[in-house]
């Protein structure tokens, strides 16, 4: 029995085609993956099934009856429900304030709470969602407040749930958490569209899964009836072999362009961050830190970017920049990824060329003397979107509507600009997908051919060991171990990062 | 006073709590009473007058409350309160006190639904639109006020003729007796017996209208759907959008009642405090509604208990003859200091417990080194409660998540 067919199904927007012929059949009582790059059109697809958008040609079917949906009191009425990746909840009301909203039940005009929170136990208790009714969703965890969203749509005896990148806000438990709770929906014959660009836990969950390219499907494959590896899945997403982390050969040079002794922090509370941090980066050399996150990683490289007070001496290229403003220490050639792109790297409400200022506001090609020079900067912008791929309709478009590989991408290449000498890379791929994953490996490759001296912290391992060329590990403010990338594993480093061994080397 | 502090932190039923407090206030109130020696502190004419100046300010501040738990600031509240005197007195004077209250709903409907125009349809920045409506609503009853009063009898340019007054209540079999056992100045039993003589002496149809005004909002806003869905709209617009509540339409309905009690309030002051509709009457009383409606953080009980206070203390300024009153005030003051230093105490805020202690030992000095203060102490006094509350409660403060914030339907974030 199909919960959710899916036939030809075309949406097309002013210049683009945001789905061509797509095809997806969904069994009932199973939980169905949709994977895809960002920008293959999974979002659109769902708010065609959601109703918040009308495909142009094409049939959808539930149940094996053909529906149409003109918006989502459509969709909810025949039993879809929508968990939205930012979730829709009041932070001041309870829980059950939140989940009745808009269905409230009532006894001679009333709200009839009674009723109400047994019909919420009941539900949570069935799928073993453990939400107390009672509790105020600003005290909830972010896990929580997810199953209140799970809750708030089967309140509405949604028996097909539609969840948008839910574990994208999740931490590791959390997300084992989510998936428990998705496996009891499912043995209780609720039916799970699971959208995601995470294959690892694609793999975990679900029972099939379906790929989506360039807007159409192009393949699904069922995990009960074949062996499905990551690899498969990303080479169907992107087209082509998974990239890896990787650099050939060595290109350290003698010349220390980063040169960093004791350094130290100290926060609000006297306790130090980081403590006796020294080392040094040549050019041509990528010093990879590892360390779990919350170690030091943060305030190491907001230190050296001089955007918080520490004590100890950083040279850069010869010159001592412990005294300089994190201007100056930028006009001496740093580029510089930081971990937050949103928060950051971006103004998200400016348009693009306006971003390709930041952090450039003294240099050519943005500014002349005390004047900027906008006409310039719009030529140069136009560069960056050539030479690094980044997908956008143009270079007056606000920053957020990029997604989130082409917001990186469009970083990367701005601050690739200006012949840097230096590149801080924080968490780098973080939260992109794969294709923009590859580009950005690329441009770090590239950097370090160049004779760029860099400083790469990421959480991804294989990342870390694939692309340094010597690895140091943070733990608690000070670094613990030395490791070579050629010889460590995964597994040693992963063990050096919480203190239970000595790296190998 | 510790007791009475340990039952509030406990979890006692909140009807407990309230009747904690409410005996806390009351002994408050009998030793400062005492101490100063000023027995007009709770007596039936100060708490009457007190209940008669605390409903305008109340009913603004619960104007201010739909508005906001809808998601609209309204500092409009000043000018929808003068287009509401001005309805009462336009159609007051003409056709009497009832038709004067139809004429008030119906000029608040037109300041509530030009405010809503603004901020809800066009999205204009509600602080502008909120200026721009006090301007607009002075502006409005002036120029009317001088065609429509001027050429009727007893009327000027500024002043419309008297309004015949709404029927009042006096349980003087309860009343009188009540007035004689304050008189004999015991302790909590003689602030009781002033206050229940003081409620139910002269008490205004209006007064017990409004006063059901608020048990209707509390239970309207709190217990049915459509207030789930109204205060919905204020908390997170794209969430109750999300689930079909139409996100304009309710913050339609929250304006638009904003400017019905605004003006109600307006029609108070014009038909059963003064008889009359006068330029200027309301004297910034929305402004201080809007500040009770914070000081009693969002909800009706918190806004009547606030606006119950600005009623009072400006009471007793208008009856305090020798500025006698007024030095029990600096005393109640420096109590209620007290109290808070004593919450700073248990919650280690080392630095606020002595700001605290040095101002109520200036104000207990105050007290003893006088006899009697200027009226304008009071003028001041609940501006500083409401800075007070203001500075102490901030952390405990809820105002509604959305509320300030103009909503776009469909540019969630």
């Amino acid at each position: 029995m199909l919960a959710v067919e899916l036939q030809g199904i075309w949406k097309r927007f002013p210049g683009v085609i945001a789905n061509s012929n797509i095809n997806l059949k969904v069994e009932q009582g199973s939980v169905h993956a949709i994977v895809g790059e960002n920008g293959a059109g999974k979002s659109t697809l769902m708010k065609i099934l959601y109703g918040m958008q009308r495909a142009d040609e094409g049939t959808i079917s539930v149940n094996g009856k053909i529906v149409e949906f003109d918006s989502p009191s459509d969709s909810i009425e025949v039993g879809i429900g929508m968990v939205h990746q930012h979730f829709m909840l009041a932070d001041n009301f309870t829980v059950l304030e939140n989940v009745v909203l808009g269905s409230e039940p009532t006894k001679a005009g009333s709200i009839d709470f009674a009723a109400a929170k047994s019909r919420i136990s009941e539900i949570s208790d069935s799928y073993g969602l453990e939400i107390d009714a009672d509790a105020l969703v600003g005290d909830l965890g972010v896990g929580d407040r997810q199953r209140v969203e799970i809750l708030k749509v089967l309140y509405r005896g949604a028996r097909i749930l539609i969840l948008d990148e839910p574990t994208a806000v999740l931490v590791p438990h959390e997300v084992d958490e989510l998936f428990e709770a998705l496996r009891g929906l499912k043995s209780e014959g609720i039916t799970v569209i699971f959208i995601s660009h995470k294959l690892d836990e694609v793999l975990q969950i679900a029972d099939e899964i379906t790929v989506i390219r360039r807007g159409t499907t192009v393949a699904t494959l069922n995990q009960k009836t074949q062996t499905v590896t990551a690899e498969q899945l990303a080479e169907l997403m992107v087209g082509s072999e998974l990239p890896t982390p990787e650099t050939r050969g060595s290109t350290v040079t003698e010349q220390v362009v980063l040169l960093v002794s004791e350094l130290t922090s100290v926060n609000s509370d006297g306790k130090a961050e980081i403590s006796d941090l020294s080392f040094k980066i040549h050019a041509g050399e990528i010093l990879g830190i590892a360390g779990v996150e919350g170690n030091g990683q943060s305030e190491l490289v907001e230190a050296i970017m001089g955007t918080r007070a520490a004590t100890g001496s950083i040279w850069i290229n010869d010159q001592d920049a412990s005294k300089l403003g994190t201007r100056k220490r930028r006009e001496l050639g740093v580029a510089y990824i930081p971990e937050d792109r949103s928060r950051l790297a971006l103004l998200l409400d400016a348009p693009l060329w306006e971003n390709r200022i930041l952090g450039h506001q003294t240099q050519a090609p943005n500014a002349k003397g005390i004047r900027l020079t906008p006409k310039l900067t719009k030529m140069d912008t136009k560069r960056i979107i050539q030479e690094f791929d980044v997908r956008t309709p143009g270079i007056d478009v606000l920053a957020s509507a990029l997604s989130g590989g082409n917001q990186q991408k469009f970083i990367v290449g701005r601050e690739m600009s200006g012949n840097p000498i230096l590149l801080i890379a924080s968490h780098p791929t973080r939260g992109v997908d794969v294709g923009a994953q590859a580009a950005i490996w690329d441009e770090l490759r590239a950097a370090r051919e160049k004779g760029l001296a860099v400083l790469l912290i990421s959480a991804d391992l294989d990342e870390l060991i694939g692309m340094s060329d010597s690895i140091k590990v943070i733990l608690r403010g000070k670094f613990v171990a030395d490791a070579d990338p050629a010889t460590v594993t995964p597994q040693q480093l992963g063990n050096a990062m919480t203190g239970a061994l000595k790296a190998a080397n | 006073m510790t007791a009475v502090l340990s039952i509030l932190k406990s979890g006692a039923s909140r009807k407990v709590k309230f009747l904690a407090l409410f005996i806390a206030v009351l002994a408050t109130l009998s030793l400062v009473r005492m101490w100063a020696d000023v027995l007009d502190l709770t007596s039936r004419g100060t708490i009457s007058a007190a209940l008669g100046l605390a409903v305008p300010i109340g009913l603004a501040g619960l104007g201010g409350l739909w508005a906001e738990r809808a998601g609209v600031v309204n500092i409009g509240l000043e000018g929808m309160m003068i287009l509401g005197t001005f309805g009462a007195g336009w159609l007051g004077w003409q056709y009497g006190p009832w038709a004067g209250l139809l004429g008030a709903i119906l000029f608040g409907l037109l300041g509530g639904g030009i405010f809503a125009l603004a901020t809800v349809t066009f999205g204009v920045d509600q602080i502008i639109a909120g200026t721009a409506i006090n301007i607009l609503g002075l502006g409005f009853a002036q120029f009317f006020a001088k065609i429509a009063f001027s050429k009727a009898p007893g009327g000027g340019p500024t002043q419309s003729p008297s309004i015949s007054a709404l029927p009042t209540f006096t349980f003087d079999r309860l009343s009188d007796p009540l007035v004689s056992l304050h008189g004999k100045g015991y302790f909590i039993i003689s602030e009781l017996a002033g206050l229940i003589s003081g409620v139910f002496f002269r008490l205004s149809i209006l007064t017990v209208f409004s006063a059901g005004l608020f048990a209707a909002t509390a239970f309207i806003l709190w217990r049915t759907p459509f207030g789930l869905r109204l205060r919905s709209v204020g908390e997170n617009p794209h969430a109750a959008d999300s689930l079909g509540v139409n996100v304009y339409l309710y913050k339609y309905i929250g304006v638009l009642t904003s400017g019905v009690m605004a003006a109600l309030g307006g029609a108070f002051l014009a038909i059963a405090a003064s008889g009359v509709y006068r330029e200027g009457q309301t004297g910034g009383r929305g402004f201080i509604g809007l500040a009770t409606m914070i000081f009693g953080n969002w909800r009706p009980g918190g806004t009547a208990i606030g606006a119950g206070l600005f009623g009072y203390i400006d009471a007793l300024r208008l009856r305090d003859a020798n500025g006698t009153a007024m030095r029990a005030i600096v005393l109640l003051g420096a109590l209620a200091l007290i109290v808070l230093a004593i919450l700073a105490i248990r919650k280690k805020r080392y630095q606020v417990v002595f700001g605290l202690g040095i101002t109520a030992a200036v104000l207990i000095s105050w007290f003893l080194l006088t006899t009697a203060l200027p009226r304008e102490v009071a003028l001041v006094a609940p501006y500083l409660a409401t800075l007070l509350v203001l500075a102490f409660a901030s952390q405990r403060l809820r105002p509604p998540a959305a509320d300030g914030i103009p909503y776009r339907k469909g540019e969630s974030k």
